[in-house]
């Protein structure tokens, strides 16, 4: 087991990590930027290393200044929690090269699935349903005819180059294939120089469904069961909930299996995520795997009533998994609110000084947070100050808690998005588990239209 | 000066243990090091051969040795009677080129601007720390060998 684990990050998973480490008997180092210098993390844990000026860049990217760091402190692990060098194929090979264990996966890991278009080829290979589509950029409007018919409708055409919306058409019916492909190669064509198109199966308004999957040195690979992320706006996770209100057991079971698989393809070890996209009729395909811990990995945490990141300490210490799948079962129902520095209508990001906090507490709450009164929320960082979770034994009853905790939290000096939480709470849709990645869309001029006199 | 002076000299150097020896007689200058027999503090592993003897790799673009990042503060600092010169990186400093080589500078003296005051090294890599302003070495706030963070101030510098 590790001696000293250097933390390189900041904010609320520092903290977690930092908790992890104290309850396993390890010694902390926390390097912080000098925008950081008062930060929780650098408070307690046991050193702390200044390690550049408040830019992300010249702090907590900078690999140089944190292997420096871990080699002046001695530590013999680094954790790097989620976001900046987590999924960092660079630092990890470093700390190999510097006899540092990187608390991760391997570096060839980090990269195969960091390479969106790598891993899904992998995942296609392992027999993991990708979404189906054309092998590579269609040749002519014949081809795509063909492929939209052996795919089924409806079907997308997206620009190879492309991204941001643009150069994509959706195709419901046979007919429409020759026009809307031209059309699409032409706008690719103007949009990105490249008149590359190809062509994918058209989910719908997919669910967001990702399983968790945790595995050690010795080929052992479990899943910890789904989370429901269809919460989103603009691509970002607002709301998080363990288990998913569409997923049956028999469902989980299926989609459990797949994801092992998946990991186990790849010869993956340490905590990891499988995104997929859950269609209206049950089908699921692979998105992406993020080869790290994750921001909401508390409601799995609460629903399992496993220690994930002291999981990852061990299985990087080269320990053998504390649990077998047989012995992971889900229990009541969790949700997590994640609580953004940002202006609840409009989201324009609101950094400030924490004028009054106040945090709520009682059964089944649990708050992820380095905020507290006096701390400085910096324009540096992203938006997000904590991350509030509720858990109770069904659905209806974590939704209560939930609307209980938000209603009595209080952040004052700066503007957070509790009254959004609030507001997705009382929805008809999500209180029904209605949910889909087009919820936020739906949702906001449903906000908007209440709002307005 | 003749062989056998220069044999003398070296007899005596050996005799009485010296490692560095400096003469200047006559229009010749005669400069004598050698390994010392006491071990060296902190022995440079890690790198290979060549490098140890060769002269010491400029700072690396992404820590310039001395010069502030664009944009970011300057990290020398006015003190009551100098200018405070910080660390710019993370690493261990040290006062000379090696453990058998005289310290770049000493309390007095007098330094250029781009003269090398010390090395940090990080990562295996050792890195110069040069002078931004001119004038004169007032204090010396770190040991030989002891860790630095960023910002950690590191000389104090009599502007002149």
């Amino acid at each position: 087991m590790f001696k000293k684990v250097l933390i390189a990050n900041r904010g609320e998973i520092a903290l977690r990590v930092i908790w992890a480490c104290k309850e396993l008997g390890l010694k902390t180092v926390a390097v912080y930027s000098e925008a950081d210098a008062d930060g929780l993390h650098v408070r307690f844990a046991d050193e702390a290393v200044c390690i550049g000026p408040p830019r992300n860049i010249d702090s907590y990217l900078n690999i140089p200044a944190i292997i420096s760091a871990a080699e002046i402190t001695g530590a013999d692990a680094i954790h790097p929690g989620y976001g900046f060098l987590s999924e960092s194929g660079y630092l990890a090979e470093i700390c190999e090269a510097c006899s540092i264990k990187f608390i991760g996966p391997s570096p060839q890991a980090i990269r195969l699935m960091g390479d969106k278009s790598r891993a899904k080829k992998a995942m296609a290979k392992a027999g993991v349903p990708v979404v189906p589509g054309s092998q590579g950029v269609l040749e002519d409007e014949q081809k795509a005819v063909r492929v939209a018919k052996e795919v089924g409708f409806p079907v997308i055409l997206k620009a190879s180059a492309g991204g941001g919306g643009r150069g994509m058409r959706v195709v419901r019916e046979a007919a429409e294939v020759a026009a809307a492909f031209r059309a699409a190669q032409a706008e690719a064509q103007a949009a990105f120089g490249v008149p590359d198109v190809y062509i994918e199966k058209y989910v719908q308004n997919p669910r967001h469904i990702e399983i968790q999957v945790m595995a050690d040195t010795r080929g052992n690979v479990v899943h910890l069961g789904e989370r429901e992320c269809s919460v989103q706006r603009r691509h970002q996770k607002i709301l998080e909930e363990a288990p998913s209100p569409a997923i049956s057991d028999k469902l989980r079971r299926r989609m459990g299996r797949t994801a092992v698989e998946a990991a186990a393809s790849v010869q993956y070890v340490n905590a990891g995520t499988i995104e997929f996209l859950l269609d209206q009729d049950g089908s699921y395909y692979f998105m992406e795997m993020n080869t790290r811990i994750q921001v909401e990995h508390g409601v799995t945490e609460l629903v399992t009533g496993r220690d994930l990141v002291k999981e990852q300490i061990h299985v990087a210490a080269g320990e053998p998994l504390s649990f077998s799948q047989r012995e992971i079962s889900i229990h009541g129902h969790a949700i997590e609110c994640r609580i953004n520095a940002e202006d609840p209508v409009t989201f324009v990001p609101s950094p400030g000084t924490i004028r009054h906090y106040f945090q709520p507490g009682g059964p089944g709450v649990r708050v992820d947070t380095f905020a507290h009164e006096g701390c400085e929320i910096s324009p540096y960082y992203d938006s997000m100050i904590g991350k509030l979770m509720a858990y109770g034994r069904t659905r209806p009853e974590a939704i209560a808690r939930m609307r209980r905790c938000l209603e009595v939290m209080v952040v004052e000096g700066i503007r957070t998005n509790i009254p959004l939480h609030l507001r997705i709470l009382d929805d008809a849709d999500f209180a029904a588990g209605r949910i889909d990645t087009g919820f936020m869309e739906r949702f906001l001029p449903k906000k908007k239209a209440a709002a307005s006199p | 000066m003749d062989i056998a002076d220069l044999k003398e000299i070296l007899r005596i150097l050996e005799e009485q243990d010296i490692t560095e020896f400096e003469l200047e007689q006559d229009g010749v200058k005669l400069r004598v090091c050698r390994a010392s027999a006491v071990a060296p503090v902190r022995p440079l592993v890690g790198l290979p051969p060549d490098l140890a003897a060769a002269p010491l790799p400029v700072a690396p673009p992404a820590a310039p040795g001395g010069a502030a990042p664009p944009g970011a503060a300057s990290e020398a600092e006015p003190a009551a009677n100098g200018t405070i010169v910080k660390s710019p990186i993370v690493g261990t400093f040290y006062r000379a080129a090696d453990p058998n080589s005289q310290p770049f500078v000493a309390v007095g003296d007098r330094v250029k601007v781009g003269q090398v005051l010390c090395i940090i090294e990080a990562m295996k890599l050792m890195n110069e720390i040069e002078a931004e302003i001119a004038g004169e070495v007032v204090k010396v706030h770190v040991e030989n060998g002891q860790a630095v963070q960023y910002g950690d101030p590191l000389f104090t510098v009599r502007p002149a």
